[in-house]
This record gives C-alpha cells, sequence and structure tokens, in this order.
C-alpha cells in the first residue's frame, strides 16, 4: 500500500528527511515511532500530498505522491496532529461540508454523513455546534470526517493526544474495526502502548532515517495475524533450575529466559492455557510469587534504541 | 468554478452570516451611508429650502444638480466605506484556516487550491457586493431630482465591483502570505492607503509645472500611476458613454491585471502552505 524509498525533505538549514525507506502492505495496521523531530509529521504530510520531498519517491496504492496527488487523495485519508474543526458549525454541516469537498457523489452524501455520525457515535449530536463537543467527540467527528470518502489508507499523525483513557480505547477499538473491514492504517502515537495493542509492525525513525533495534531491525513485528503466542514473566522461590525444567514439560510453553528467581516464558494460547501452565507448576512444586504479562515489550524496546539519544 | 458547485462558497457565507459582524456591519454601513447624503442635501438645498430648490430661476439651485451632488456624494461615500470594509472579509479569509488548522483538511480533500481560493474570493466579494446592492436604493435617490439616470447607476456600479474585486483579490493575496489576520489585514489596509494616496501625490508632483490641468498632459508613467487608483477609476465613470475610452478603460486594465498577478501569487501561495497547515 505505501512505498517509500529513500526519501528526502530539505528545508534552509535542515534535513528533515533523509533517505527514509518503508513498505506497508495492504491491509495493515502499521506504527511509526521516533522521537521529536525525528520526521514523522514530515513523512506523513508527503504521504498526504501537503508537502513535496525534496528527493526520493513515495507512492500509495501504486500512485506516485508528487506525479499524481489528485489520485492519491481519493485513497488516502489524513488525520493531522492538532486536526482544526470549524466550531462555528453544526457537526452535520461540517461533514456535509466535507462530503461534498470530498466530491463523495450528491445522492450518496446523505448516507455518507449518516453512517460517519454513526461511526463517530455522535447521531444525536448532529445539530449541536462543535464548539459545544467535548475533546474526544471532536477527535471521533475528525476522524468520522476522514473516512467519509471511504479511504482505502488512513494516515493518522498523534490522533490520541490529549485524549483520556476512555476515548483513547474508544479509538484503539475504532481503529481495529477500521482494519478489520479492509482498511490500511499508517500511525505515529507516543502512546507505545496504544501501538503495541494494535499495530502489526512499527518501523522506527530518527533524524530523518530509518532507525535499528540491537538486533539490526529497522521494523519491529509486535503481532503476526493468527498467531496467539503470548509471553508471560513467572516469579518463583526455591531453584531455578527446577522450575525451568517443570515449565518446558508443559504443553505449549517454552522457556524463553530463566534467571534465579523469574522465568521469561512463551505460551502457545489463550489465557486458559496460561491458567493451565500456572496450575502446572504449582501442583509440580515450584513456589510461583508472581505470574503476569512482562512490561510492554515496545516501550523497553523503544528506550534500546532512542534511550540514550533522548536529550 | 461555479457559485453553486463549490461547497466553499456556502459555508463561508453561512459562518459569516452567523457571525454578529453579518448583521452589525450592513447596518452600520447603511447608517454612514445615509447620514451622509442626508448632509449633503441638506448642504446643497440650505438655506433655501426644497421648494426654491425646484423653482426654475437660473440663479437657483436646480433640481437636477442635487440629484448629481447627492449621487457623486452617495458614490464617493459608498467606494470610502468599502474599501475599508472589503480587506475586513478578504485578509482574514485564508490566514483563519491556518490559525484554526483547518487548511490542512481543505489541501488534502478534493477542493485544489483553485477552489479554495475561488470560494474564498467569491464569499468575501459577495458580502461587499451585498452592501453595494443594499446601497443602491440611496445612491437612485438622485432619479427623483434628476440629472442622473439608469447609465451613470449602472457604470458607476459596476466600476465599484471592478475595483471591489481588485481589493478583494489583494487582500487574498496577502492572506495567502501570512499566517496571521492581524498581519494580512494590516497590509491590506496600507496596500489600499498606498493606492488611493500615493497615485494623487505623484500625479500631483508630475502635473506641476505643466500647460493646462488636463491629465493627458502629466507625462504617462504619472498617469499610469493614477490607473491603479481606486478613487481616479470611480471618477473616470462619471463622464458619457462615448468618453469612457481611454480613461476608464486603462483604468479597467491595470484593476484585471492587479487582480490576475494577485490570484496567480495567492495559488502559488496556497499550494505552498501544506507545511504550516
Amino acid at each position: 500500500m505505501i512505498e517509500v524509498e529513500q526519501i528526502r525533505k530539505k528545508y534552509k538549514d535542515t534535513e528533515a528527511l533523509a533517505g527514509f525507506n518503508l513498505s506497508v502492505a495492504d491491509g495493515e495496521l502499521f506504527g511509526l515511532i521516533g522521537p521529536n523531530g525525528a520526521g514523522k509529521s514530515t513523512l506523513m504530510k508527503i504521504l498526504a500530498t501537503l508537502i513535496h520531498s525534496s528527493e526520493g519517491s513515495a507512492s500509495i496504492a501504486g500512485i506516485d505522491v508528487a506525479r499524481d496527488p489528485e489520485s492519491v487523495k481519493r485513497v488516502v485519508g489524513y488525520m493531522p496532529d492538532q486536526p482544526g474543526l470549524y466550531q462555528d458549525m453544526r457537526v452535520r454541516e461540517f461533514l456535509e461540508f466535507f462530503a461534498a469537498a470530498f466530491a463523495v457523489p450528491k445522492n450518496k452524501q446523505r448516507a455518507a454523513v449518516e453512517i460517519a455520525l454513526e461511526r463517530s457515535n455522535l447521531t444525536q449530536r448532529g445539530q449541536s455546534f462543535v464548539e459545544e463537543l467535548s475533546f474526544g467527540m471532536k477527535q471521533r467527528l475528525v476522524l468520522a470526517k476522514t473516512l467519509l470518502h471511504d479511504p482505502k489508507l488512513l494516515i493518522l499523525d498523534e490522533p490520541a493526544t490529549g485524549l483520556d483513557p476512555i476515548a483513547r480505547i474508544d479509538l484503539r477499538e475504532q481503529l481495529k474495526k477500521l482494519n478489520a473491514e479492509g482498511v490500511t492504517i499508517f500511525i505515529s502515537s507516543y502512546i507505545l502502548s496504544d501501538l503495541e495493542d494494535i499495530c502489526d509492525r512499527v518501523a522506527l525513525i530518527t533524524a530523518g532515517k530509518n532507525a535499528a533495534d540491537a538486533q539490526g531491525q529497522s521494523v519491529l513485528v509486535l503481532q503476526s495475524p493468527g498467531s496467539q503466542m503470548q509471553i508471560y514473566e513467572i516469579d518463583f522461590l526455591g531453584d531455578a533450575t527446577f522450575a525451568a525444567a517443570r515449565a518446558n514439560e508443559a504443553p505449549g510453553v517454552r522457556v524463553l529466559e530463566a534467571t534465579q528467581s523469574r522465568l521469561l516464558v512463551e505460551i502457545d494460547g489463550t489465557n486458559i492455557e496460561a491458567a493451565r501452565l500456572l496450575q502446572f507448576l504449582v501442583m509440580a512444586g515450584v513456589v510461583v510469587t508472581r505470574f503476569d504479562h512482562p512490561a510492554p515489550s515496545l516501550e523497553r524496546r523503544y528506550r534500546q534504541v532512542f534511550g540514550a539519544k533522548q536529550p | 468554478m461555479s457559485l453553486s458547485g463549490n461547497p466553499m462558497i456556502q459555508k463561508e457565507l453561512r459562518q459569516r452570516m452567523r457571525e454578529r459582524r453579518g448583521w452589525i456591519l450592513p447596518s452600520l454601513y447603511l447608517v454612514a451611508l445615509s447620514a451622509v447624503v442626508c448632509l449633503v442635501y441638506y448642504m446643497i438645498t440650505e438655506p433655501r429650502g426644497y421648494s426654491d430648490v425646484i423653482s426654475y430661476n437660473s440663479t437657483e439651485t436646480q433640481g437636477y444638480q442635487v440629484g448629481v451632488g447627492l449621487f457623486l456624494a452617495a458614490a464617493y461615500t459608498q467606494l470610502g466605506l468599502l474599501l475599508l470594509l472589503a480587506p475586513i472579509f478578504s485578509a482574514g479569509a485564508l490566514t483563519i484556516e491556518k490559525e484554526q488548522r483547518t487548511l490542512a483538511g481543505l489541501l488534502t480533500s478534493l477542493l485544489g487550491p483553485a477552489k479554495i481560493w475561488w470560494g474564498k474570493f467569491a464569499a468575501s466579494l459577495l458580502f461587499v457586493l451585498l452592501l453595494l446592492v443594499a446601497g443602491l436604493p440611496i445612491l437612485t435617490v438622485a432619479f427623483a431630482f434628476g440629472g442622473i439616470g439608469i447609465w451613470e447607476v449602472f457604470i458607476t456600479t459596476l466600476t465599484m465591483v471592478i475595483i471591489l474585486g481588485t481589493m478583494s483579490a489583494i487582500g487574498l493575496y496577502w492572506s495567502s502570505a501570512f499566517r496571521r489576520s492581524v498581519h494580512a489585514t494590516a497590509v491590506s489596509y496600507v496596500t489600499v492607503i498606498v493606492l488611493t494616496v500615493v497615485p494623487w501625490i505623484i500625479y500631483i508632483v508630475a502635473a506641476t509645472g505643466t500647460r493646462d490641468d488636463s491629465v493627458y498632459s502629466v507625462p504617462y508613467w504619472a498617469r499610469f500611476a493614477l490607473y491603479a487608483n481606486p478613487v481616479f477609476f470611480l471618477t473616470t465613470s462619471f463622464v458619457p458613454r462615448a468618453q469612457l475610452y481611454p480613461a476608464w478603460c486603462w483604468c479597467l486594465v491595470v484593476f484585471i491585471s492587479v487582480s490576475v498577478l494577485c490570484v496567480l501569487l495567492a495559488l502559488r501561495n496556497i499550494r505552498r502552505s501544506g507545511d504550516i497547515s
């Protein structure tokens, strides 16, 4: 869906992008992470046809972004960081205006607006002025506006910024639902736990270039489709070798790491398999003091890649 | 580029009419215009009174003189007021989108820079034209006194539409060039003042020492500066139909050229504004 090759964007004194590469497949929910000023927003603006790259190429659904921006606009829905709204318009008027602006055929505009209102849970607020909505509602309205023309690709630049936890959960669920409907989503966010929850893969960017983790990977795989692998951390008292051996005996379990008082295991299955492992260990005589998911791995990997580079 | 096919126009007009200034400005404008016309009527007729005005005594003020006087006063006042109001609507049209961060939404839609410009231009010009049309009944009060016909009202109104169109195009150019409405509005006012005052200064300086007081006795460059002056353009419309050429026609060419230049520069700026949206 997205192909970016050696893309560069130079301003007078700075280079926002310095040869970044990216490939996002159809139907993926793909994240982009990096520190402030890494070039995330610049890359997203280029893909949304807002600005031109200085060098390199970018294409969306096979369409060159620089050569045919009109066609790109038809397949892309872009939500900038801190999106603006017309506060003095009614919610329905706002959506009607953008339906017309996205050239939705006149006979389909009404239906498109109804779907957008429904999608954003704002059907009851259609006649309210935008300024009367809460921040979370406004964010939902912007997302609904972005979806009016049924884009194949959603480009979301920090969509969760400023949202309260409930609104963030709602947004995550909405994105998962859209992705399940076949919409490819390219999202940047500082809230790594959100990305970890929803993204299939995440690209690392720093100083306008691809960044790599300790294993040399610039794209981190977070979820393989269809996989039910779960990582658990088990704290215990007693002999580590004994505990590791018992865990390895359990069906569908692989010990990834074993220290003096902690095991890191991978379980092939759901929470039921996890509960069975816990039961198995206790029955085998291992004194388990804690059985839980480890700290989010994306956060750990982010710290490994960018931690030292942060001011 | 039609009015109905561009959603921007409908949106802009709806938002504009919702603002308080949507009714305050037309009201104040009509009050000011009426006050000036009343004052001029009083000055022309006083102390003789209306009964003497319509008398046929050649030493008294004739009815047609009152008509022409009222018409000229109304036309110049209308132009002055609208030159003051036009930048308010056009200079903030694009900067407001930058200030409230809505420009990115417009630029990533299928509207494109030309439709965005046209929507903003048409909406700001239509509001000024609303004021112009609202003032027409006052302008046509002169009909009652004679000396003024349909043609005079038509050519004066047409000239004002062209002047206001150019001023709106200039305001929109500044709006595309600046990020903040306050800066774009200030520079638009400076432009209006420069166009209104500077050509007269150039003309007066160039005309000093010439033998007759005809416009055509001053050097070509000084006349050219005058052709860009809105007040002079309006003045050139107060002539018989056959005398519109050359002064009125040259003014028309200059005003349309300035407008076209402003449109092209504004479109270029809108295309480049993705970074600040």
